[in-house]
């Protein structure tokens, strides 16, 4: 028999012992994909996120939309945490020709939105509408002498396909409406994807998929927390209520690992390829994660034979905000390229590593 | 049941299909919708033309040219009229694929406008291949590592130089494995949003709607034939210049001059509308474009049917469609009635569903009146 082989049959033999079923991990994530909630108006994909959790934990859930539950008792105390929230924009105000005018929301490049389709998610349900163009879009050559203002949420509107306030009005559209581009999955194979919202709907799908194998014993003598939190997007703020009442040993944020597998950045900073396993990121905008915890994280995915790659990157995590609190912070990912646009991609084969990663830790962390 | 009553049944059974698909395939609406997922740039029209032929009713004889054009002739008194519009509209293709399994982007024609290229940036598209549709995403920079003067300058300085369309794979074998072939369409997702006020809205569907009118015209003197011979073609190669001294027309248009050699032609196009609240203006009906000074037999019939059917439509003064060019000259008659877009050549093209039922009754009524003859 083969080194490989021996090391394949270990690694089922192990898998067995922490995880039960098979992952939904990628069905769920193409679910939560289409769910909306722009930072603050997390609702829901709370309401989602709830729905999916087996009825036998006891979830709690605060006023900003923060979804959690604890198993477990003893130390140490491990949290995970995904941030449900995305990015997107808020009506600010409808003017008398019935165009939306909106909030500037984080993170996302306008200029991508222009001229696109968008969904207002209000109250009676979503009304779409198209980000009108820029005055003069369709001039034939740049204007040069006279330099454009740059094309950003605050001076775009939206065209909803009526003429006046009172029609948009009745639409059901209102100040204060989450607005979020039209999503499309495009699938370039089985198991590969590109869509708004992979950061951090990924992570919702990963830790849901992992409360739904969590086995009883493999928490046994330590206290475990999944949470979805809200408002990362646009600061940490979910993370930071969850910090005051919540006090773990150890974080494992789960978001995007902002990769640079792509043909247009340099292959020398934050390279992991999309397709080779879960991330750790030992450094990113937020935290350094001590070297002794890469080794142990490292030690686990061996044992089970999970792939896995380490790197670092920028953007920052929710785990950040627990280390004023004592904390170590250690940030699980997928490689994600082109974060932060319409076309964030994805392999199932990352994602499942990373369920399986999180598994592993709550069974093996000591 | 006697086999007499089984012929019955399957005579009113057949009569009953034919009746439902005459009425669906009328409904212009629903050829839109049909025809707007089909992807159609210069010199890549034949998903569309063979959307379109499946469409039109069976038994009409469907002549081609060269180029890829395709017109259906529907029987009258000598001396057709043509009516033609665009097959074709602007749109990128593979130029290339890198040997990490990237497709570079070129376009076969000059952008409309020079902001064209740059929707492109961050976008999903489909690349149409023999061997069925491949998707794709237009590479973009991670927000996270650009800095805030790149971040500025990305969209301005975005041109075909960087762009490149990551189809999931790794190698250029791969690439080709998927079937994708150097001047394969690449094209914008077709994602239709139905807004508010009966408008519809998607990249490239103004193109898609006027083709769909020409359909549904066909479908309409197929059954009740006009009093004069009528053409109607859909014309590829639209958005290439024919070259040549003087005036370079559309080089479908002139081909299609030489084929049918029409002695009227109305040119339905689409028209930039609703720009800073000047006319044309989105849902006041089709735009009748009246050069200066001009007067002409065949303008006074079209607003002649127009008013007899009570089918509002607009006036405006500017040059005649590029593809009328050809058309133009002391032996035939040519004008220009085209369908108002709203945000023309981006991709979310509105138009408003009032204008395209209007445009269409417009243009049967015109024919089956005599079409100016």
């Amino acid at each position: 028999m083969t080194k490989r082989l021996s090391a394949l049959i270990l690694a089922v033999l192990f898998s067995g012992t922490f995880a039960a079923g098979q992952s939904k991990a990628w069905d769920i994530l193409r679910e939560i994909l289409l769910v909306p909630g722009v930072s603050g108006h997390e609702g829901p994909v709370a309401d989602f996120i709830q729905g999916k959790l087996p009825s036998g934990y006891k979830v709690q859930r605060d006023g900003m939309h923060n979804v959690w539950f604890t198993v477990g008792s003893g130390k140490p105390h491990i949290l995970f945490v995904a941030h449900s929230d995305e990015l997107g924009w808020v009506v600010d105000k409808i003017t008398p020709d019935g165009r939306v005018r909106v909030k500037r929301g984080g993170g996302m490049l306008a200029e991508t939105a222009e001229a696109r389709p968008v969904l207002i998610h209000t109250a009676h349900g979503a009304v779409p509408g198209v980000v009108a163009p820029r005055p003069g879009y369709d001039n034939r050559r740049p204007q040069a002498d006279a330099p454009e203002a740059p094309f950003s949420p605050e001076n775009f509107d939206i065209f909803l396909g009526v003429s006046t306030e009172a029609e948009a009005r009745a639409l059901g559209v209102a100040e204060g409406d989450s607005v979020t581009p039209k999503k499309v999955l495009v699938d370039f194979a089985p198991g590969l994807m590109a869509s708004r919202a992979v950061d951090d709907r990924a992570g919702c799908a990963a830790l849901i998929d992992a409360a739904l194998r969590l086995k009883a014993e493999s928490y046994r003598n330590k206290t475990v927390t999944f949470a979805w939190d809200v408002q990362e997007e646009t600061g940490l703020f979910g993370a930071a209520e969850l910090a005051k009442t919540l006090k773990p040993d150890f974080v494992f944020a789960i978001d995007t690992f902002v990769s640079t597998d792509s043909p247009l950045e340099s292959k020398r900073f934050g390279y992991l390829p999309v397709g080779k396993g879960a991330v750790l990121r030992s450094v990113d905008s937020s935290n350094v994660t001590p070297k002794t915890e890469i080794r142990k994280v490292m030690a686990i995915a061996k044992k089970r034979g999970i792939p896995i790659q380490v790197g670092n990157s920028r953007g920052g995590n929710d785990g950040s905000v627990f280390l004023a609190g004592g904390a170590v912070d250690i940030p699980l990912s997928w490689p994600g390229s082109y974060a932060h646009s319409l076309i964030e991609k994805i392999d199932r084969r990352d994602l499942e590593a990373l369920t399986d990663l999180i598994l592993a830790v709550i069974s093996d962390w000591k | 049941m006697t086999d007499r009553t089984a012929k019955k049944i399957g005579v009113l059974l057949a009569f009953a299909c034919v009746a439902a698909g005459t009425s669906w395939a009328a409904d212009v609406k629903s050829l839109t919708r049909e025809l707007f997922v089909a992807p159609s740039t210069t010199g890549n029209e034949d998903i569309l033309a063979g959307k379109i032929r499946g469409l039109l009713p069976r038994g009409l004889p469907v002549e081609e040219d060269g180029l890829g054009t395709m017109a259906v002739r529907i029987a009258g008194a000598p001396g057709p009229t043509l009516l033609l519009a665009a097959l074709d509209g602007y749109g990128h293709m593979v130029s290339g694929i890198t040997s990490d399994g990237y497709l570079t982007v070129d376009r076969p024609a000059a952008p409309p406008h020079a902001r064209f290229d740059a929707y492109l940036l961050g976008q999903p598209v489909i690349i149409s291949t023999a061997h069925g549709p491949v998707h794709g995403v237009v590479s973009q920079p991670a927000m996270h590592l650009l800095t805030q003067e790149r971040r500025k300058t990305l969209v301005e300085n975005f041109s075909l130089e960087n762009a490149f369309i990551d189809i999931g794979v790794r190698s250029e074998k791969e690439a080709r494995d998927k079937g994708i072939e150097i001047l394969d369409s690449v094209t914008l997702w077709p994602a239709l949003t139905e807004l508010a006020g009966d408008h519809w809205s998607g990249p490239s569907l103004g193109l898609k709607a006027v083709a769909a009118v020409l359909v549904a015209v066909a479908e309409s003197l197929a059954n009740e034939q006009p009093r004069g011979e009528t053409v109607i073609a859909w014309t590829a190669q639209t958005k290439f210049a024919a070259r040549g001294r003087g005036a370079r027309p559309a080089l479908g248009a002139v081909q299609a001059k030489a084929k049918w050699a029409p002695s009227r032609t109305v040119i339905v196009d689409v028209i930039a509308a609703g720009k800073d609240g000047k006319a044309p203006v989105p849902g006041k009906g089709p735009v009748l474009v009246r050069p200066k000074d001009e007067t002409s037999a065949l303008r006074q019939a079209f607003e002649r049917a127009a008013a007899g059917a009570g089918i509002s439509f607009q006036f405006l003064e500017a040059a005649n469609s590029p593809l009328a060019i050809p058309f133009a000259g002391p032996q035939s008659e040519v004008l220009t009635v085209a369908l108002p877009v709203q945000f023309l050549n981006t991709p979310s093209e509105i138009i408003d569903l009032k204008d395209l039922q209007a445009l269409r009754d417009l243009l049967e009524r015109f024919l089956k009146t005599g079409g100016g003859q």
